[in-house]
């Protein structure tokens, strides 16, 4: 008997084709998840009166609706891609919330109150007592030097806990335990004892009072100030600015104007219109139910002949150009403008003169521009993305989480992978922050609580595998969707309690588990 | 093939190794031919994995010299031995089994461009460099994006062969190759021992338990027990009564069949 072997073990592992190929991706699951989201949030969003097929005809896809949605998205997605790299690199981070607080809390601190050093010593003149003698004080913080001192801390601390990980051998899920409770703890008390002020309500744990910063403008004569207040100065004082505007700028702040007004005054008429003939349409309908011809007939020539006069726009005045000219005045703290202003600003202006899409129901234009933390989410999805699949660190974090043995093994500085990874979660749960209080211009102690959580199930749900090793960048930012997708969308349907949100969630994040554990063991040859 | 006027590419000079009051190593010398494969048999506790740990650099001898290339030699780090050309093969195979055949074979020295380790990875390059010196060995990949964990046992075997080879191996210690492997599989990494002794620059030390599997692909024998040398040979000098005896530790065979009668 000869036996022919011309059949390879290599065979055996067939690459799948077409459909089957598209099927057996990871990623699958995910999207079609996030797909049906979408398609939930349009369609739950259309207002119940009306019929139609498209999905982008609701509150959930108006202008304002992506602004909002697109906030909560990328607002998780930036810690996520934080939390993410790290689980693939085999360990995990608890300490993202109470980080996104503490980053908060510091840098409105410094910027309402100013940073300063103080040592504190003992005394003895008196009695025995600790006396505290301050190094150096900056009175006035600008929003970069805030932003430098909080990474300082935070990166400081992210370093920290990296470092007892790898030199202990601690399962990361205590040590960062830890850190989430101390860091939670230490910004309450700081926050307390800074309230501690007769400005302040004593003991609040909030930061409140922080200028406008991202609105703060150079207003030729009147210097910086801003923008709201400089928008109700005396009438006088906006008319001599106006007259010093070149001709060019003026018609087209004009002609824009003018459009707006026309568009105010034209969503009122419909208003007054549709008020009008509501109750005679109601009325008819009465009448049809009671079978009174006579009435039928008289409503409906009422309805025909309803006549109601066109609201006149308003007319522009140089009160209204100086107005609409100092909302174009860029920013004097463009760091403050790149982490709480708001991005695409010409486009969305586009999409409501000339386009008409970005209009609320009172003619007015609906959503000013997307916020600056989606923009910044994409920089670092990006950024993440190149150095998970494209770098030599993307292998190191793999093999990190995937093999630790086999990495040190081949000289993988694995503790370096580690700690660097913990130092950039830090990082991403401080940008989180940055976002917030430039945005909202206050603190509190309790932002971002359970927020290290909601980061990990976005991971998990992107088909991140929790023992390492396994996901990809994409996958991070599906899962973002979907979770802000799942906040989002349960609130529309109508009769239902809001919070099935979790309850869906719950669901969501199991079978993702399930699923990423399949594949895990598909790969590594169990199955 | 077997010359021995020709220069041992590595060779040791009564290596003694303790720790503390026990001695693992007991003045064990042998020379390690290029192009040659030498098996290095023993029982279990024999010393086997201590003298393959000295020759990688994890462990530093007490005493006695080990020759590279005719020159004394001191291995203070087990990259040390690397840097000399002597890439060792473990059981584990320092493979994550997660990622594609092309991200493990370069791992931790991936190429790329630019500089430190934000490097943009050159990934077609290292594909086909991947292939190529699998291909070299014997084992044809059709896809270098297929995850590791998907390849037989016998497959990553080579993967890592071919990766200590690559990276200028040219003392290979396989440590206990066939063990866990099923039986084609287990023909298939003989098959790759093969081929690397025939590219005939590399002198491979093979320590294995199997005496059938010696005697396919050994040309010297080196017996370990207890740490000491008991007995040498090319495949010429050595009947397979002798290996059997020297490999259960030099007790005689036939004594063994009846004990177990």
């Amino acid at each position: 008997m000869t036996l022919e072997l011309s059949r390879q073990e290599a065979d055996r592992h067939k690459p799948k084709g077409g459909l089957r190929a598209i099927i057996s991706r990871p990623e699958i699951g995910p999207i079609g998840v996030m797909i049906l989201l979408f398609g939930m949030l349009g369609y739950f969003s259309i207002p119940a009166a009306e019929t139609t097929w498209n999905p982008f005809a609701g509150e959930g896809f108006n202008a304002l609706g992506i602004r909002n949605n697109l906030r909560v998205i990328s607002q998780l997605g930036i810690i996520a891609l934080g939390a993410g790299l790290l689980i693939i690199a085999g360990e995990f981070d608890l300490s993202i919330g109470s980080m996104i607080g503490f980053a908060g809390a510091c840098m409105a601190m410094t910027l309402r109150w100013g940073f300063s050093i103080i040592v504190p010593y003992l005394s003895f003149e008196g009695g025995a007592h600790l006396e505290f003698y301050t190094l150096f004080h900056i009175p006035d913080v600008s929003p970069s030097l805030a932003i430098f001192i909080t990474l300082c801390f935070t990166l400081t601390f992210g370093w920290i806990q990296g470092f007892i990980i790898v030199r202990s051998g601690l399962p990361s899920f205590i040590v960062t335990l830890g850190g989430l409770f101390f860091l939670r703890g230490l910004t309450e008390v700081s926050l307390r004892s800074f309230n501690h002020r007769p400005d302040q309500s004593k003991g609040a744990t909030t930061v409140t009072e922080i200028p406008d910063l991202k609105n703060l403008i150079n207003l030729p004569g009147h210097g910086e100030m801003e923008r709201e207040a400089a928008k109700y100065l005396p009438e006088a004082d906006l008319i001599s600015i106006v007259k010093g505007l070149p001709a060019e700028t003026i018609t087209k702040i004009t002609e824009r104007l003018e459009y707006t007004f026309q568009r105010v005054a034209g969503a009122k008429t419909d208003l007054m219109i549709a008020k009008g003939v509501k109750p005679l349409e109601r009325a008819l309908e009465n009448a049809l139910e009671s079978n009174n011809e006579f009435m039928v007939k008289t409503i409906q020539e009422k309805i025909t002949n309803f006549k109601i006069e066109a609201v006149v726009p308003k007319s522009v005045t140089d009160v209204d150009i100086a107005r609409a000219y100092i909302d174009t005045i860029s920013t004097v703290q463009p760091i403050a403008d790149f982490f709480g202003g708001n991005i695409l600003e010409s486009i969305f202006d586009w999409l409501y003169f000339p386009i008409d899409w970005n209009t609320n129901n009172f003619g007015n234009q609906f959503a000013p521009g997307l916020y600056s933390c989606v923009m910044i989410w994409v920089i670092l999805s990006l950024f993440c993305y190149i150095v998970l699949s494209k770098t030599q660190v993307g292998n190191w974090i793999y093999s990190t989480g995937g093999n630790l043995s086999a990495a040190q093994a081949n000289g993988v500085p694995t503790n370096k992978v580690k700690i660097s990874l913990f130092v950039f979660s830090a990082f991403c749960a401080t940008l989180f922050a940055t976002c917030q209080v430039f945005e909202v211009n206050t603190s509190d102690a309790a932002k971002g609580n359970l927020k290290e959580l909601e980061a990990i199930a976005a991971a998990v749900i992107g088909g991140i595998v929790m023992t390492g090793g396994f996901g990809t960048v994409l996958g991070i930012i599906v899962g973002a969707f979907i979770f802000g997708l799942a906040k989002e969308a349960f609130f529309y349907i109508p009769g239902i309690d809001g919070s099935f949100y979790r309850v869906f969630l719950g669901f969501v994040i199991i079978a993702s588990a399930l699923l990423n554990e399949n594949i895990r063991k598909r790969i590594m040859g169990n199955i | 093939m077997v010359s021995s006027t020709a220069q041992p590419l590595i060779e040791t000079h009564d290596l003694v190794k303790k720790f503390g009051s026990f001695t693992a190593l007991n003045g064990v010398s042998l020379k390690v031919f290029p192009g040659e494969v030498h098996a290095l048999l023993g029982d279990n506790g024999a010393g086997k994995s201590t003298l393959i740990k000295a020759l990688s650099g994890v462990h530093q001898p007490t005493s006695g010299k080990i020759f590279v290339e005719g020159k004394e030699t001191r291995f203070n780090s087990p990259r040390d031995a690397s840097e000399v050309g002597i890439g060792t093969v473990y059981q584990d195979l320092a493979l994550n089994a997660l990622t594609s055949v092309t991200r493990n074979f370069f791992l931790g020295r991936e190429m790329k461009f630019g500089k430190g380790p934000f490097g943009i990875l050159k990934m077609n390059q290292m594909h086909d460099i991947a292939i190529n010196e699998m291909a070299k060995i014997g084992i044809k990949i059709e896809d270098p994006e297929q995850p590791v964990g998907t390849m037989s046992g016998g497959q990553r075997q080579t993967l890592a062969i071919a990766r200590a080879i690559y990276f200028g191996a040219k003392v290979l210690i396989l440590d206990e190759p066939t063990s866990a492997l099923g039986q084609l599989q287990q023909m298939e990494v003989l098959k790759t021992i093969k081929k690397v002794k025939q590219l005939g620059h590399i002198a491979i030390i093979l320590i294995t338990h199997n005496e059938i599997h010696a005697r396919l692909v050994a040309d010297r024998y080196t017996f370990i027990s207890l740490g000491e040398v008991i007995g040498s040979g090319t495949s010429k000098d050595l009947k397979g009564d002798d290996i059997r005896r020297l490999m259960a530790g030099g007790a005689e065979v036939g004594d063994l069949a009846k004990e177990l009668a």
